[in-house]
């Protein structure tokens, strides 16, 4: 999952590693609204986006693994919603996938808080897939 | 890169797995979630009965309260409903309507009686309203207009008695949507043909006193849709069906009964 890079440097490695601390942060100010850790990266990668090839590169995988389950959620959510305010009734579908959603989302927390303490220390920590989709993304002399 | 596409197709497979697995669990049932919503509907129930209650005035008297209930009697009985599901009240109002509450409770205007021209069609307008609770239509208008957090926090002692009533409000005089008043108009035809009450005054009802009659005093057919349409659906249905009829009740128990509400509603117009 990991292979390491030129050593970067530490302000590099700090900001790296917030971009995904931010989106943990994010989720847990905002966990009901699914949008907001969203949101939250998509503004650090924006504020960020001229920096190093090592910190785009992981601004831009963060903004990537958000935007993976903010589909999920926000399906569940708006699921929810019509449960609570309109007569959609409450199923074991829909219980499956609170459960399910619930369980991806445990593994996509624990992922980014790795990502976030591996980053920290230098190591360049690759999603599956994602990490390929950045790679198409992000040019190290763009 | 191949290796991690290989994982990453696993944890997905994986997910999408579990979620065809759990959804075989029948978490419904586990939760007993059907038991809690008919606690929760019934809890609602009591609350607006206690509020119309305290609002309006009930008509108790043996007579009248044994005439409803062998209607309604008949009605269950044909229908394989539980008598005691329905609780039926008459009450003391110059304005035609009738309305069903969460919890089964159904109310029952004295003007509405006093403008039946049969018992038939009383028996058609109580079908109709048993109908709409027995399809699950009162809960379903209330929490599309209202909202099941607020509802359900009514029932933990969270609603005033502004409030309480604003829901009342909704419930005895929003309609509720076109498809749900076609389904039990034809609902209605089922459980009367069943019990052997002759549905045609039903028809008529709908009709005759949706035409020439103030509006505001037939509330419950001006939040209804239009009288004619659903007149002639109900006709088309009765006439797909083959079916017995039988009086309802003695022609002296109704002309007794109107009599009584006609008294009712002069009282409450002085």
């Amino acid at each position: 999952m990991q292979t390491d890079l030129n050593a970067p440097l530490d302000h590099e490695m700090e900001k790296a590693s917030n971009s995904y601390l931010m989106s943990l942060l994010a989720l847990l100010v905002g966990a009901p609204l699914p949008i907001i850790n969203l949101i939250a990266t998509l503004i650090f990668y924006l504020g960020n986006r001229r920096s190093t090839y090592f910190v785009r590169w992981h601004c831009t995988q963060a903004l990537l693994s958000q935007l993976s389950v903010f589909f999920l959620n926000s399906y569940g959510f708006w699921w929810t919603i019509s449960i609570m305010f309109t007569d959609a009734t409450l199923t074991n579908e829909y219980v499956a996938y609170v459960v399910t959603v619930g369980l991806f989302n445990v593994f996509e927390f624990i992922s980014t808080l790795y990502s976030a303490i591996e980053v920290r220390k230098g190591k360049h920590v690759r999603w599956w897939i994602i990490g390929d989709i950045t790679d198409q993304l992000v040019k190290e002399h763009s | 890169m191949k290796s991690n596409s290989l994982w990453a197709i696993i944890i997905l497979g994986g997910f999408v797995a579990l979620f065809f697995w759990l959804r075989t669990i029948d978490w419904v049932g586990m939760f007993n979630i059907e038991q809690h919503t008919r606690d929760t509907e019934q809890k609602l129930g009591d609350l607006f009965w206690e509020h119309i209650a305290d609002e309006g005035e009930q008509i108790t008297d043996s007579f009248t309260v044994a005439t409803m209930d062998s209607l309604v009697h008949r009605l269950c009985d044909a229908n394989a409903i539980p008598r005691e599901r329905i609780k039926v009240h008459v009450f003391r109002a110059d304005v035609v309507n009738a309305f069903a509450m969460p919890g089964g409770h159904l109310v029952v205007n004295s003007a509405l009686i006093a403008d039946c021209k049969s018992p038939e069609q009383l028996c058609g307008v109580l079908a109709h309203e048993i109908g709409h609770i027995e399809l699950r239509h009162v809960m379903n208008k209330l929490v599309r207009e209202i909202g099941t957090s607020v509802l359900v926090n009514m029932t933990m002692g969270g609603g005033d008695g502004g409030q309480i009533g604003e829901v009342v409000g909704v419930l005895s005089s929003k309609a509720f949507d076109r498809d749900m008043e076609r389904e039990a108009d034809l609902k209605a035809v089922d459980y009367l043909t069943a019990a052997q009450i002759d549905p045609h005054p039903f028809a008529d009802f709908l009709y005759l006193t949706g035409n020439g009659e103030s509006e505001e005093a037939f509330e419950w057919l001006s939040t209804h849709p239009s009288s004619k349409e659903r007149m002639e659906y109900v006709l088309e249905e009765i006439g797909k069906r083959q079916f017995d009829v039988k009086p309802v009740i003695a022609v002296s128990t109704w002309e007794q009964l109107k009599t009584n509400m006609e008294t009712a509603d002069s009282l409450e117009s002085h």
